[in-house]
């Protein structure tokens, strides 16, 4: 078998506590993921990405870095790729969607810190994340307080570049984004020596957004009577899209999609016919955690979109490809950014909007409200979601869950009795 | 309790197991990239999944193609309960 463990050395990672999770990842995915009946030969590729999932990519970005190019680590959709490809580094998402770094977490971090911010916490001071261990610097965002804490964390440790995303959005707030994203474009030459230019600025916005255009394919399936492919699938494939070369994972999913609109065409779905149909909304999911999706699919729904970072947040909206001078592009990225409704805005109610047009265009039955403890943010808004989507007589329920396995019966029957509520409509 | 048995093929390297599922698409035998088992290697990596039914086809292709290494063709039986979700 593949041994990375000269790969993992080099990037100084706890090596003993590393192999913990290496143990129970192949059981855990296997439950989740190779139990499902009918899918799609194509999710092969997924398939291989997660059980190479330290060893495979890392080595890549390892190579590149011998041949003297950079890599960054982000953590928020709001920081545009696109000047980082445009510096001629790679961008990778990084690890967070796991209780076990939260131990590690807990050393640096308050232990009532959401999960997400915790896991990264502990994955980048554990040592145990190879992801973290190969970036030449990481981009923090001012998306939460738990975050804007951990930048001045992790600053301890490794360089990091800190872009602040205003509250609002007013004029000013636009104005404020395009010179940070300007700040960012300057820092990104300086890490890399590569000087940014319109004309790869515009090289890099036509490469992801064609990453982009596969992931708004492969959701358009979803919508479709009994879609071929699982939520599940589908969550994998987004999380993959944050850390896997951009160029190869738009061709894997295209792939996919030719495979899925053949399904289509032949009536051929994964779920049971009278399934009831899920949109999730709220935190997103970083690898490995699958546990809301898993729950619903194994109770009879079938979930059919993310309004969610790690789902359509990602790629529902397009760069602009008209772009011609460096000025035009900060302001292109800048109001494409901020299109994003996240709920560290005040105030977001076009986050309600999106929720509502997602709910009619993948014609689903209900909402599933998904928030983790001590998100704030994402908790308050419920209230006001929930009120919105009454008037529109669309049922929701609002799941608030940590990592953690031990709630997931509880969190089964309460979905059941919300689905079969849907059925009873 | 129910059994279930599962074959895997595992390799010294994901570029062998790469090679292997192209020559499995050309021949029509069924198989998933999988997380190899813990309980087969330490190391992680990929490996495929394949019917036990299939392991002499796959022996075949294997001969035709001196060029792939394995590690062996491994049959696991495992009890069907899970660990993680009781359901």
């Amino acid at each position: 078998m593949a041994d990375y463990k000269e790969l993992w050395t080099s990037l100084d990672i706890d090596l003993e506590k590393h192999d913990q999770l290496c143990a129970v990842l192949p059981e855990f995915y296997g439950e989740i993921y190779m139990q499902q009946e009918n899918r799609p030969e194509a999710m092969n590729y997924y398939n291989f990405v997660v059980s190479e999932i330290h060893g495979y990519r890392v080595q890549e970005l390892a190579d590149m870095r011998k041949d003297g190019k950079k890599v960054v680590g982000t953590f928020c959709v709001y920081v545009p790729d696109e000047i980082i490809v445009a510096a001629n580094a790679a961008s990778v998402g990084l690890c967070a969607g796991s209780e076990f770094w939260h131990p590690d977490g807990e050393k640096v971090v308050p232990r009532n810190t959401c999960p997400l911010v915790k896991a990264a916490a502990g994955a980048l001071v554990g040592n145990t994340c190879p992801y973290f261990k190969s970036c030449d610097m990481l981009v923090g965002e001012t998306t939460c307080d738990a975050k804007k804490k951990l930048w001045e964390t992790f600053a301890e440790y490794t360089p990091i570049h800190v872009m602040n995303l205003s509250s609002m959005k007013r004029e000013q707030d636009y104005i404020n984004w395009q010179g940070e994203i300007k700040l960012f474009k300057e820092r990104m030459e300086e890490l890399t020596g590569v000087e940014v230019t319109a004309e790869k600025l515009s090289e890099s916005t036509k490469l992801l957004n064609d990453k982009r255009r596969a992931l708004q394919r492969l959701y358009e399936t979803r919508k479709v009577a009994n879609p071929p492919i699982s939520g599940k699938d589908a969550l994998l494939v987004t999380q993959i899209a944050f850390y896997d070369d951009p160029a190869r994972f738009t061709q894997m999913t295209n792939q996919l999609c030719d495979e899925l609109e053949k399904r289509i065409e032949n009536g051929e779905g994964v779920f049971e016919k009278k399934a009831p149909r899920i949109l999730i909304t709220g935190i997103p999911m970083a690898i490995p955690n699958w546990k809301l999706h898993h729950i619903i699919e194994t109770s009879g729904g079938a979930v059919v979109a993310e309004e969610t970072c790690t789902g359509v947040k990602y790629f529902q909206n397009l760069v602009d490809e008209s772009a011609s001078t460096l000025e035009d592009h900060y302001k292109i990225l800048a109001d494409r950014y901020l299109k994003t409704n996240c709920a560290c805005f005040t105030p977001n109610t076009s986050r309600i909007d999106d929720i509502v047009r997602l709910y009619k265009e993948y014609a689903a039955d209900g909402v599933v409200y998904y928030t983790l403890p001590f998100c704030t943010t994402y908790a308050a808004e419920f209230k006001a979601v929930k009120e919105a989507l009454a008037k529109e007589n669309i049922p929701v329920i609002n799941i608030e869950s940590d990592y953690g396995l031990e709630d997931a019966g509880q969190i089964k029957t309460r979905l059941e009795a919300f689905f079969e509520m849907i059925g009873n409509k | 309790m129910e059994k279930e048995s599962k074959s895997f093929v595992l390799f010294p390297s994901h570029m062998h197991g790469l090679s292997l599922e192209r020559k499995l698409k050309e021949n029509g035998i069924k198989y998933a990239i999988s997380p190899t088992p813990r309980e087969l290697s330490s190391c992680c990596g990929i490996s495929i999944m394949i019917s036990s039914t299939d392991i002499e086809a796959v022996r075949e292709i294997l001969s035709e193609n001196p060029g792939i290494k394995t590690d062996g063709i491994h049959t696991i039986n495992r009890q069907a309960k899970k660990r993680f979700f009781d359901f």
